[in-house]
Formats: structure tokens, C-alpha cells, sequence
């Protein structure tokens, strides 16, 4: 691939993030800007220190907003933003 | 134990190895490992104005951190660059400071220097030191060794215990997204606890600990904030309460975000071989940026390192070639920790 190419791929992954962070601090009422949160950052104890009811509450707002139900997925899929999108979007597929 | 290899780690001299790096990542994957965190220097705030000095020089919100609290957050200087990244422990008569491994002497010569409320800083290393459990089963350590009480406490909550008669201060922490705990313990009694926890788990060296850390992207501040990087280059924003009314280096901080400027950093797989720090990173050929760090995975059994890019190419999922190997950058955690599928029993 050209670096163009790259930046276009990467710049899909980062809209696909940046959708994804508005929808947790909208839905989770955090003070935080979306675009503070990195794409890497851990959801869970560390990092955004979100909770199970938080998780409850992703649950709902990932289907309504992407379509897709996690309810039965592992933990593994908040293990930071980037990871969720590829839950969401099975199309950016590079889960490590 | 004959065969533990030690090394300097900016002030400190710890264990690298044990016995065999492969083998202590192992262990701290699947079972529990004891760590030798005596190179993490502890520094007392006390005064007054413990908690106002504290609140301005750390760049997360601690005024409310009770006793029963610890939070991680970093320590930066008026151009937003990282001084360290501490464990702050609330106390009684003010706070408690954890360094990161070596930096204790950096961390204490910043506080001093930026201590305008004239609060009292003293080293306690020579009387207090850490010993930490981490690995999926490291709760059930805690109950042999302790008290299975403890062992669900939640994560960042602390307890003032006793063992063996000797008072320590007893943490849920956690460096590797596996269970981790630690235990402040005085000096004297440091080897007794040392040897009592060795009756339960092998220990872990420096080289496993970081390696599991980089997995899960917890920072490592000696490797990754050297040169003139800020916080929004490192990736570490989360250990920065940007809504805080006021801390050292909000200023500057704040200014790089908002410049949407400088690079980013990214997590990368590939090739047959370490890269040097500095490396150059390509895309399609051209030079976007360098190798923060790398090391040889043992979970992954491929070289894994994190790369410092434009930030417009700072994605998982691309292809880019580092010291002529192809590489594809990644989607954190890069290991998914055992214990997050395991629950405290």
C-alpha cells in the first residue's frame, strides 16, 4: 500500500473510534472531551474506570447505535476503543 | 535462586531474571508471581498542605483520596513532559508516593523543587518497601498468605492490615491487567514477608513485568517518555485528569491536544529481530516516524515494541516496515489478560 492508502485505512479506523467515544460519554454522562480518550485506552479498572452497570448500559447504546449485540461477549472486547471497533465493525479486523 | 541476574534501573539495582524470562511471563500469565518492587521509592507528603501540594502536582483529582484509597497518576513539569508516573496512597496526615521503578531520586528532587506550600517530603525508602502479587490466580496467594478477605477487595482499594504482627499497608494495584496486589511492608520484616510469599509463588523479574505491562499498554515511563515527548504523544491521557481545575503542566498539556500536532504512539508485531529505540518506522516507503521501544514477546513469539508515528497513521491494522521487516500495527491489549475471564473465588 502507498501511504495514502494507509492514511485512508487508518482514518477509517479513527472515525469508527472517534463515533465510539462519543457514544460512551454521551450515554455515560462522563465530563471527559471524546477525543481526550486514546484508542488504546483501557474501559475497565484502569483508564476510563467504567463499571458493570456501565457495561449494561454500552450494551444497549452498541446495538442501537451500530446494530450489533454484545451481550454474551468476553470482557476482551472493552479492553480499550480500538478493540470495540472491531466489534462493531467486523471490516477493520485487526484484533491483535 | 543462585542464578538471578540484576541491573541498574536508573537509581535502582533490581532483579531482571530470576531464573528464566520466558518462564516468569509464563507463571505470570497462568498462575501468580511474586515481584521485588524495592526499586519503586516511597515518598511522604505530610503537612498542612499535603493534600493542596499533592492536588497541584498531580496530574490526577487525589483531593478526596481517603486512607482506603490509592489511584495511579502521573507526575509532570510546567512543559507537560512526564516527571513519573506514581501510585498515590491516601494517609491519614496526607499522602504516600510510589514511584516507578528507579525514578525515585528524579521524583524527589521535582517535588522539592515545586514545593511552595513548604509541606514536609520525606524519602521512606530506607525503612519502607513494596513487595507485589500479580498473576490470574494471585487472589488465592493473598488468602494463604494473608487473609482471603483482602483478595476481593476492589481494584485501587487499600487496607491497613497486619501479618506476622508487623503493620503493613495492603493494595489492590495491578501493572499487567492480570490480579495484582502490594504490600507495604517495613524493611525489617521485608525478607520474612519476601520469603513467606515464597512459599506460595516463584518470583518474576523486572524484564517478565514489563513485558506483561506493555501488553496491556500500561505505560512504562522509563521507556517511553524519553526525549521531548508530552503526554498526548506518549498516549497516557487517561493518567492525566484533563477537567481538574489546575495542576503542573496543565498548561502545556492542554495546548497539545488542542494543537492536534506531533505524533502518536502505536503498538506493533513483526519481524525476526529487536529493533533499536529510534528505529525509523516506513509507510509505502516513506519515513513516518521511530520505534519507541521493543522487546521479544514470549506470548506472541514475535518482536513486540510500540512505535511513535504521524499521528494520522497511528491506527491498528496497518501494514509498515521497520528496519526492512514488515510490521502491523496493532489493537490493545496485545495479550488479553487471564483474568479478566477468571473471577475471585
Amino acid at each position: 500500500m502507498t501511504v495514502d492508502e494507509l492514511r485512508a485505512k487508518a482514518a477509517e479506523r479513527q472515525q469508527t473510534c472517534s463515533q465510539i467515544k462519543k457514544m460512551i460519554v454521551s450515554r455515560l454522562d462522563l465530563e471527559v472531551e471524546p477525543d481526550w480518550i486514546t484508542d488504546d485506552q483501557p474501559l475497565f479498572g484502569r483508564g476510563l474506570e467504567l463499571d458493570s452497570l456501565d457495561v449494561l448500559e454500552l450494551y444497549v447504546a452498541i446495538e442501537a447505535e451500530f446494530g450489533v449485540a454484545l451481550y454474551d461477549s468476553e470482557m476482551a472486547v472493552f479492553g480499550s476503543i480500538s478493540r470495540l471497533a472491531d466489534e462493531v465493525d467486523p471490516r477493520l479486523g485487526a484484533t491483535a | 535462586m543462585t542464578d538471578i541476574v540484576y541491573g541498574q534501573v536508573g537509581d535502582a539495582t533490581v532483579p531482571l531474571r530470576f531464573t528464566d524470562l520466558s518462564d516468569e511471563y509464563k507463571v505470570l500469565r497462568e498462575r501468580a508471581v511474586a515481584l521485588d518492587l524495592s526499586g519503586h521509592t516511597l515518598i511522604e507528603i505530610s503537612g498542612p498542605g499535603a493534600v493542596d501540594f499533592a492536588q497541584r502536582v498531580l496530574a490526577r483529582d487525589v483531593e478526596y483520596l481517603t486512607s482506603e484509597r490509592c489511584m495511579m497518576s502521573l507526575v509532570l513539569d510546567d512543559d507537560g513532559r512526564v516527571v513519573d508516573q506514581v501510585l498515590a496512597f491516601g494517609r491519614e496526615d496526607g499522602l504516600l508516593l510510589e514511584s516507578s521503578v528507579g525514578a525515585g531520586t528524579r521524583l524527589l528532587e521535582h517535588l522539592r523543587a515545586v514545593n511552595d506550600e513548604d509541606v514536609e517530603i520525606v524519602d521512606r525508602s530506607a525503612d519502607l518497601t513494596v513487595i507485589g502479587l500479580e498473576g490470574p490466580y494471585a487472589w488465592g496467594v493473598v488468602g494463604r498468605l494473608i487473609d482471603g478477605e483482602l483478595a476481593s477487595l476492589p481494584f485501587e482499594a487499600v487496607s491497613d492490615t497486619v501479618w506476622n504482627d508487623v503493620e503493613i499497608i495492603f493494595a489492590r494495584t495491578g501493572f499487567t491487567g492480570e490480579y495484582g496486589y502490594q504490600m507495604i511492608v517495613p524493611v525489617e520484616s521485608a525478607a520474612d514477608l519476601w520469603r513467606a510469599t515464597l512459599e506460595h509463588v516463584t518470583p518474576s523479574g523486572q524484564e517478565a513485568l514489563e513485558l506483561a505491562m506493555l501488553e496491556v499498554r500500561q505505560p512504562i515511563p522509563r521507556l517511553e517518555t524519553a526525549g521531548d515527548v508530552n503526554v498526548i504523544e506518549i498516549g497516557a491521557n487517561w493518567l492525566v485528569d484533563i477537567t481538574k481545575d489546575e495542576f503542573v503542566g496543565k498548561e502545556a498539556v492542554l495546548a497539545a491536544f488542542e494543537s492536534r500536532q506531533g505524533r502518536r504512539t502505536v503498538g506493533f508485531s513483526g519481524g525476526d529481530t529487536v529493533p533499536e529505540p529510534g528505529a525509523r518506522v516506513l509507510a509505502g516507503g516513506e519515513d513516518v516516524g521511530e520505534v519507541v521501544f521493543a522487546v521479544r514477546s514470549v506470548g506472541l513469539g514475535t518482536t513486540l515494541g510500540l512505535a511513535r508515528v504521524e499521528a494520522g497513521l497511528a491506527a491498528a491494522g496497518l501494514e509498515l516496515t521497520v528496519e526492512g521487516a514488515g510490521v502491523t500495527t496493532l489493537t490493545s491489549p496485545y495479550i488479553v489478560p487471564k483474568s479478566w475471564s477468571i473471577p475471585i473465588i
